[in-house]
Parts: structure tokens; sequence; C-alpha cells
């Protein structure tokens, strides 16, 4: 379990590491908190020529208050975000989702731009930029450019960021007022990637469902909506049957999920279900609470 | 001769004891928690080199030639070892059932994905790995085999061509009238199960540094080493190398639990030391390899059991027949774990007949090594859902029908159908007590309202053997003969009193130097921190074996208190010559020599007397040797082979557990919550209770990992799915109870101090508890879970058939 050489660069400026990516295309990865990258160095499995840390880019590490929105610096660990108190005062989705993520050991070290980048699909942070649609700066040799969430994640563990261009930061848009919120994962151990994972916001208008988001994880080959069964609740007034309907329709309308030694295409299939109407459940109890 | 050691607390020579009996601090710990232990991968020489070992990707495949020319001339690069190496300077390894054994390296085939096929030495790790891409083996894949079943058939591919089958052994063990038992049986319940592979996995793997010095020919090695003695006897007969010129070093280590057999590593090493003219080499198993191809897989077992019962709820008779995996070679001992279970096949119960079909096949899958509790805990899990499977046929209560199955306490010493005997019990008074503390009526009321509710709530009540103190003779049947494993220690007490103890084994974790403290504190009345204790290396312990089948903290109270003994002893006629008494009128008592019955008279202190056998040697009695020291070497008492029908007394001591858990299964997800963990165990005397319960702590996780997570799975063409912890789940904090426990205390009558063996503890006991739990929860959808571990798939699968109509 020791890497295969490589040559290490650590710029100092975002300009610097577009410039490395530039110069060494394909045969260059970035380093930020290192716990997807590392290992995978160690087995062999991935095997750059070049590894370009950006951890010394430390002017990436911030969240901000922009309005209706927070803006989370691409270096921010995901401790930081789970223990920020303006995340816990704005997004309180955002600080939940956090503590989902592993362990406190690897959220000391993994960063919410890292996650994000990397692309897993059991993974939370890239679910919730589904859920919520967030916007994804990257910037490139060109300069800066906005990827909507939708249009980020591709396939397993690859996104549409170029070869040259680096993830900078993320925009996380803050609920609306009457806006309920829930995140719900089975995973065989506290901690560990999700069999299948939902996470939903449902805003209630008088008594009725306005609006409802259902993102879901771990059972696809990227995170995924469930536009079915959020229009099954929208425009309803939303009781124990309906979130059960909703559930059947998130499952029926997800494709063939990855099968596992943990879980079978049927089961997680199943899962998705359970947890979108768990999930609903508790959104809804909360919107109420509002 | 063996001198009479104390049978309980109240004979040790001490008013009361201050250390034995009591929590104390382990003397281990200030040096682990600050980070002053020096394991193996801390310890570098003068011209060490690096071991990388190259596994095949095969399970099953002929090796038509190893070209490692080019890896030869990577920079960096000193020796390249293969399968020729091992030919030539090592023998075929001993651990396997006679004819399966192979060498440290494939020679003309390889059996296994993961079988090392060559081995690099260089100046780093990283140079070594990367000279392994440079090795190119020809390789031509054969057929594999997975399936245990399918390695049966006539037609099999043979992993060993010079056999005639897949069949390592089979024997059909039949004790008392078992056909009789079962045609004259009111009921008779049968079940199939399957326990899948699971294994020992501590926090370090294993870690090795060789040297072979070629101009007095000997061989040293460090390691982290269970057993050095035993290892460096292997290491003698595999290099073909006299005993007394093998040198193991066993480091400090962070556990074994059975799983660091390191065989092959060693060797490796041992030939790369020696075709690099004498430079150390150093190997640190990486995760990868220990998952993959080291000591951590175990058990991967196929049970169909009967019972025979009569209406009053007695049994009368078991068959257990078992299907044992045991993987490509056998090597490293696994198959003694398909022995054990003998040691207590009918678990607590007086079964008078029993039956053991036993047929253990190689498959090419990694060797299956031994695991805490050694076997007995899958076999547990079969005996123990059997008793429920019944139980609730004849609507009894499962506790109540356990209760009525018991030894009874007044038959100890008892001998079970397989011929072990148990020392001493009282099992109805476990479980009275296990319940009593539950509130076991109130949890069967919250039952009720839980099922009311739709919930699927179930309460498991088992309870098991935990054989202590083994015995070679208990594995003689499938090979491993002997009897008697001795452990031996010196005591030495210098002139200030102060005493030194030197043992065999290294420091493993269990809290075992504590207890050698504990015992010669209290013997000589001094303070703990007045006992050090010195781990040597197998050139200069005394016999020993060290620890292993849970038995060193009683074999080694029996050797600390035989050799104080022989001291006081000493001492004794020191002081009756000084006194100008007889020996017999002097007494060792609160670390004073005086005369029997005379208050306020003289008195010797043990530093006194040890300092006159020192340096006043004038004063000695006639005759007598100078010196506070002496060596004791013990071994169970009364161990015989096993008779014709494989009966034997083989371990010494049956100490014993009752366990109730309380689990919740989500109807929707399959996932098992344990709600609440209660137990009483009964290991005898405790000699350090903050030990036992530490044991008890450790062995409750490895068993909620056992019951629900663990699980080694291997794909239809031979390739391990969970190499990695991502995969292979080990039960953390967060899965792992907080277990409420009581102990009683009922002391065996055949060890020192009454102390029996509990090392391997909870791991007897928490997969069958956690599986009886599950099926009492599934018990009202008329469905039965067989399988270990119970997933969340395999439930969930199992709830969506009873579903069906």
């Amino acid at each position: 379990m020791k890497p295969a050489q490589f040559d290490y660069a650590d710029p100092r400026s975002v300009e610097d590491a577009v410039a490395l990516l530039q110069q060494h295309g394909a045969d260059a990865k970035i380093l930020a908190g290192g716990q997807s990258l590392v290992p995978l160095l160690n087995m062999r499995l991935a095997r750059p020529a070049v590894i370009i840390d950006v951890g010394k880019l430390r002017d990436l590490d911030y969240i901000r208050d922009d309005g209706d929105a927070l803006v989370i610096g691409a270096l921010t660990t995901q401790r930081s975000v789970e223990r920020s108190e303006l995340v816990a005062r704005e997004h309180p989705l955002l600080a939940a989702t956090t503590r989902y993520i592993a362990h406190p050991q690897i959220r000391n070290r993994g960063t919410f731009g890292g996650s994000i980048a990397h692309a897993d699909p059991a993974a939370e942070c890239p679910a919730l930029a589904v859920a919520l649609d967030m916007q994804i700066t990257v910037v490139g040799p060109g300069g800066a450019r906005v990827i909507a969430a939708a249009d980020f994640f591709v396939t397993y563990l690859t996104t549409s960021l170029e070869q040259d261009e680096i993830l900078t930061d993320v925009r996380v848009p803050k609920l609306t007022p009457g806006t309920g919120w829930s995140i719900q994962e089975v995973a065989r151990r506290h901690g560990d990637f999700a069999m299948a994972g939902a996470i939903c916001t449902l805003t209630l208008e008088r008594g009725r469902c306005a609006a409802a988001r259902i993102a879901l994880f771990g059972v696809g080959a990227v995170p995924v909506r469930a536009p079915e069964a959020e229009q099954t609740i929208i425009g309803q007034e939303p009781n124990a049957a309906l979130f059960e309907e909703a559930g059947a329709r998130a499952s029926a309308e997800i494709s063939e999920p990855l099968a596992d030694i943990h879980g079978s295409s049927e089961f997680r299939r199943h899962l998705a279900g359970v947890m979108t109407q768990r999930a609903l459940t508790e959104a809804f109890s909360r919107a109420e609470a509002r | 001769m063996t001198p009479d050691l104390p049978k309980s607390l109240s004979d040790l020579p001490v008013t009361a004891p201050k250390w034995v009996g009591k929590p104390v601090n382990r003397i281990e710990d200030p040096m682990l928690v600050t980070g002053r232990v020096e394991f193996i991968d801390n310890l570098t020489m003068p011209g060490m080199l690096h071991c990388a070992i190259l596994h095949s990707p095969y399970p099953h495949a002929k090796i038509n030639g190893i070209d490692v020319t080019a890896a030869e001339s990577l920079p960096g690069v000193v020796a390249i070892v293969t399968g020729e190496d091992a030919e030539r300077w090592s023998r075929v390894g001993y651990t396997s059932p006679e004819g399966w054994g192979t060498h440290c390296m494939a020679t003309d085939k390889v059996r296994f994905a993961g079988e090392p096929v060559a081995a690099v030495a260089a100046v780093s790790r990283y140079v070594a790995e990367d000279a392994l891409e440079l090795i190119d083996v020809d390789y031509e894949p054969l057929p594999v085999i997975v399936d245990a079943h399918a390695a049966l058939e006539p037609d099999s591919p043979r992993i060993f061509e010079e056999h005639d089958s897949n069949v390592m052994y089979q024997r059909d063990f039949k004790w008392g009238d078992v056909d009789g038992a079962f045609a004259a049986a009111d009921h008779t319940y049968t079940e199939r199960f399957r326990w899948h592979r699971v294994g020992a996995n501590p926090i370090e793997t294993f870690g090795v540094i060789s040297q072979w010095n070629p101009i007095s020919e000997t061989l040293t090695c460090h390691g982290s080493f269970q057993t050095p003695a035993f290892m460096a006897l292997g290491r003698a007969a595999m290099h073909r190398l006299p005993t007394n010129k093998v040198r193991a070093i066993g480091q400090p280590h962070g556990g074994s639990f059975g799983g660091k057999g390191g065989g092959r590593g060693i060797d490796i090493t041992a030939l790369l030391s020696r075709k690099a003219g004498g430079q150390p080499v150093k190997w640190i198993e990486d995760r990868l390899e220990y998952l993959s191809a080291g000591g951590g897989q175990a058990w991967d077992r196929f049970y169909e059991a009967s019972l025979a019962v009569n209406d009053d709820g007695t049994v009368t008779g078991l068959r257990v027949k078992l299907l044992d995996d045991l993987g490509a070679t056998g090597e490293g001992f696994g198959a003694t774990g398909a022995a054990k279970p003998m040691a207590s096949f009918t678990g607590c119960y007086a079964i008078p007949n029993a039956e053991y079909d036993l047929t253990i096949v190689a498959t090419n899958k990694l060797p299956a090594s031994p695991y805490r509790g050694m076997g007995p805990p899958p076999h547990n899990f079969v005996l123990e859902q059997m008793m429920d499977i019944a139980a609730r046929d004849l609507g009894v209560d499962p506790a109540e029908f356990r209760c009525r199955n018991f030894i009874p306490s007044d038959q100890f010493p008892y001998t079970i159908a397989s011929g072990n005997e148990y020392d001493s019990g009282d099992y109805d008074a476990a479980m009275k007590k296990l319940l009593e503390m539950a509130d076991y009526d109130a949890l069967r009321a919250e039952q009720e309202q839980a099922r009311s509710e739709g919930r699927l709530r179930g309460i498991g009540i088992v309870s098991t053997i935990e054989p202590g103190v083994f015995d070679w003779n208990a594995y003689a049947v499938i090979g491993q003969k002997g009897v008697g494993v001795p452990e031996g220690v010196s005591v030495s007490i210098g002139n200030t009193g102060k005493i030194i103890v030197r043992v065999g084994f290294p420091l493993e974790g269990q809290g075992q130097y504590t207890v050698a403290a504990q015992l010669l504190a209290d013997y000589f009345a001094v303070d703990i921190g007045d006992v050090e204790v010195v781990a040597q290396d197998s050139l200069s312990a005394p016999t020993n074996f060290g620890p292993g089948g849970s038995r060193l903290a009683v074999a080694l109270t029996g050797a600390v208190l035989g050799a104080a003994g022989k001291i006081r002893d000493k001492f004794v006629r020191v002081a009756a010559k000084l006194f100008e008494v007889q020996p017999e009128d002097i007494e060792l008592m609160d670390g004073k020599l005086r005369v029997r019955g005379v208050a306020g008279g003289a008195q010797l202190t043990v530093g006194q007397a040890a300092g006159i056998l020192i340096h006043r040697t004038d004063l000695l009695p006639d005759g007598m040797e100078p010196g506070a020291e002496a060596t004791f070497v013990w071994s169970s008492p009364d161990r015989v082979p096993p008779d014709d029908d494989g009966r034997v007394k083989s371990y010494l001591t049956a100490a014993y557990a009752c366990h109730l858990v309380v689990v919740d299964v989500d109807p929707e997800t399959g996932k098992t919550e344990i709600l609440k963990y209660v137990i009483v165990d009964d290991c005898g005397t405790r000699l350090n209770p903050a030990n036992v319960e530490g044991m008890i702590d450790g062995a409750v996780a490895q068993g909620v990992g056992a019951a629900l997570l663990e699980e080694y799975v291997y794909d239809e063409d031979g390739q391990l799915l969970t190499g990695t912890f991502m995969d292979y789940l080990l039960p953390t904090i967060h899965e792992v109870p907080a277990t409420e426990k009581a102990a009683l205390v009922t002391p065996s009558p055949f060890t020192p101090l009454g102390a029996k063996g509990a090392g391997e503890s909870a791991i007897h006991t928490t997969p069958a508890a956690i599986m009886c739990a599950i099926n009492d929860a599934l018990l009202p959808l008329a469905t039965r879970a067989t399988e270990v571990p119970a997933t969340p798939n395999r439930l969930w699968t199992l709830l969506q058939a009873a579903k069906q109509p």
C-alpha cells in the first residue's frame, strides 16, 4: 500500500493551480483533504504523474452569508461546515447533512468542495447539491464559470469539470420560509456510504404543499431528483398516504440501482422509497412547526 | 514434582489480598496510552531492507514461469525470491492437516487469490512495491472451486492433484446411543444453517524483521508474534535448522485474536535475508494483504442440526453435521477450529447422546485461520437456535426450556457426551439472575405492546460454555497430537525485596503482566509497582506457549504461584536456621517469615531473606543453592489422549455465560437495532475483574460484528469482494451496545485460585443471542433467519417472502 512515484506541486494561487492543470492535463490530480484520493493512490488504483496539492490555497476556506444563499469555499472542511454557527442558524439542513458524512476524523480533513468534485453517488454533499440546485463555481484558463448542480454530475465519480478547471466555491441556496426538510439514509453502519438515502424539502402554503424537492443518493451513478414523486405531492394536502405513494413513485422512477454486496438492486430501489417516505414525513412535520 | 498451589484466594500467604481479585489498573497501560511501546514497525536496524510480496491475482492457476530480470535491475532492489528459493531452503508447511501443506511461496501452482508467488527486498517499501510490477509471472488459469458443496463432487477439479478428492478430513463421531435417542424421541427437529466467513482483525497487522546470519547459520526474527517460542519451533522445522539456532523475539503488539499466525511472512523474509547475504529484512503486512492473504478469515460453515426432545422438554439427543470450508490449504491450524466444539459440544445442557458428522473440504479461497473462540461460536449459534426451535414448538418459554435441560449444579464435575469434563457451574442461578436483572416479564409485556403496533421486537436468551485452558489433546483427532501445554516463568527477588518475573510471551493487550504482578505483590506483600515483568525471547524464556485458547491467566497463575512457592520454601528454610526452629514451624505471612503461633517474635522480611540468599551465603542451610529465584512450569493436570471414539478431557475449565438481548428489526429496511443487552457470566475466581470486563466488552463487539456485519465475500470466480474495511464491516462504537453485567463466582476445583479461562468470552455467546433475538422478532411472520450475518438485505428478503400469501 505505497503509491507509485509522482511529482508534487503546491501552488499558492488558483491561477497557479490552473496553470499546472493546463501543463499536465490528464496526468495531474488535485489533492485537497485526501480522504478519497490518498487511499486510491496507496492502492495504486490512481497513479497520477503529478499531485497538485491545493491545501495552501487558504483563501478558499470560508463560509459567507450572501443573502438568499450561503457561499462555501471549496477548501472548507466538512467539519467547519458542521460546526459553523452561521450554517446552524441559516441552513440547518446543510448542518444536518454534514453530520452524516463518515466520521469526525474524516470530516476534519475532508473538504466540502472535494466531496462534490469527487462525485461519489452514495455521498451526501452531491445529493444535497442536487436537492438544492446549488451553483458550483469552477475556474479554468478562461476564468470562472458557474455550473448548476443538475449539470455537474455526469456519472459515477465523473463531473463536467474540465481537466484544466478547479472547483473554487459552491453557492448553497437557503430554504424559503415555510419549508421543512429532512435527510434520511440507511447505511450498514453509522458513517458508511448510504445503501440508499433521500433528502427532501417541503414548502407549505395554507396547508398545501407549494413546493417539494426530493433527491436520492446511493441508488444510481449520480444523485438524482425524483420529479414524479415531487409532482405527486405538490399542490396536495400532505398526509401519510400521500407520502407512501410518493415513496412508491420515487422507488419506481429511478433507473436500475447499482447492486453490491451490501444491497441488491431490488433492495436499494425499495429502500429509496422507504427513505423518501420517511424524509417527506419528517420534512412535513418540520414545515408545520415553522 | 508439583507443589501444592493455593486453591483459593484465602490460601495466599496474606491476611487479605490487596491486589488479586481487585480491578487493578493495568501496569501495561501507561506505556501504551503515552505511545512508548515499541511495536514492530517502530523498529529499524542497520542495513535493513524492506520486503514487498507479489500475490497471485488468480485463485487457481498453474505457474509456467516467473521472470524477475526486469525487477532485479531496478535500482534499490537487493534480492528477489520465488518458490524455487522456498523449495531449496525450506520445507512444506506443517500447520495444515497432513498432506495439505504448501511452501511459503507457490511453486508449481497457486491455490488462492493472494497466495505469495514472489517477494522483493529493497531499500524501501516503495521501491519494493515498484519492483513487484516488473515481475512477469506466466499463469495458466485452472478451473476455480469456490463452493464447498461443489468441491465435494467427484468430478470437481482438485486443489491438490495428489489427493483423489478435496476432502481434507471426514469423520462421523457418535457418542452414546444417538440413533436410539432419535428413534425414541417424542419430537425431533432439524434445520440447516449457514455461517459465512468472518475473522480476526487486530488493530495492528502482522509484521516481522528476519535476519539470517550466514556465519553462525542462525535465524533471528523480531515480530508481532503471539507465541514466540512456538513460532521459533515452527521456523526451525520450516528452515531445517536446529531449534537452538532460531531466536524469535516477540515485540509488543496490537492484538491478535488468532490472526497473527503469519508463518509465510516470516519464512519469506527469512529467505530474502538469506539471499541478501544476511541483511535484515522487514515486512509489515498491509491491510489489503491482511484481509485477502493473511490470518483474518475463519469459520466458513454449512450446518445441519437435529434435536431429539421428549414431551416434558428434555433434550435427549443432538446431531450436528458440519461441512467446514477451510480454503486452499488448511494452513495455520485452521482445522483445529472444527475440533474444538467437541470441548463443549452439548453446551450447558445435559444431553446424553450426540453425533458430530464432520467434513473439512478445500476450496480456492484463503486458508481459514484460527479466530477468538476457535470454532465453537458458530456451533453455539446452531445449538441455541435449535433450543429455541424446540421450545417454541412445545410452547415453553426459551429461558424455562434451557433451565429444564441445564446440567444440575450438584452434578459437577460433569462429563459431557463428547468426553470433556466441566469443572463447576450453577447455570440455573445464572439464568435466574439474568432474568431478574433484565426484568424479563416486563420485557415480554413490552414486546407484546410493540408487536401490537406492528414492530418486530425480539428477545434472545442463550447460555453457553467457554472452554478454558486449551490442551493439544483437544485437537488430536484432526492430527495435532500432544498432551499438555506447559507455561513456565522465572521469578527472582533481589536483596531489596524487588521482584522480577520473566515470561515468554510479549505484550499483546490482555493484561496478563498485570495478573502476574498482582499475584506476586500479594504473595510477598509488596507493592504492585515493586514487580517488574520482563518478556524474554524464545532462546531465553523458560518452556512456555503464551496466550491462546483462553489459557494464559490460569496457566500463568499456576506458573507464578509455583515459582513463588519454591522461593518461599527456600525462605522458610533460611528463617528456620536463623531462628533455630524446624522449617515446619516457620510461615510466610504478609511478607514476613516468622515462627508460627508466636506473636511479636523474631521475623525476617522478604528482602532480608533474599539478601541472605544472595550476600550471606555463610548463613544458608547446608547444601542450599544460593539466590532467591525459581522457575516453574505449569500444565493442566490429568490430561490424556482421546479414546477411540474421539472423547477426551481436553479444556480444563468451563466458564459460562447467560446473555439476554432485545432487538428491533425494522420491517422496512431489515436493519437490526440492539435495544438492551444483559450479561451474567461466571469464570470462577476473577483474578482481575476489570480485565474480565474488558474481555467481555471486546468479545461482545466481535459477536455483534459476526451476527450483523462482518462477512468475507468471494465471487464465483474466487475473487475477494471485501478486501478493504469499506466492505468488510467491523462494528464501531455506534454499533456495539453498552451492556449491563453481573458476575457469579463458582471457583474451579481444578485450577490455582479457582480461576477459569475467560479470554474468549462473549464471542461464544453474542452471535447466538442476537440471532435468537432476531428469530424471536420474526416469529409473528413465521419465518426464520438461519444465515449469519443477518444483514438488512437478507432479513428484508425473508420478510418479503413471508409477506407472500
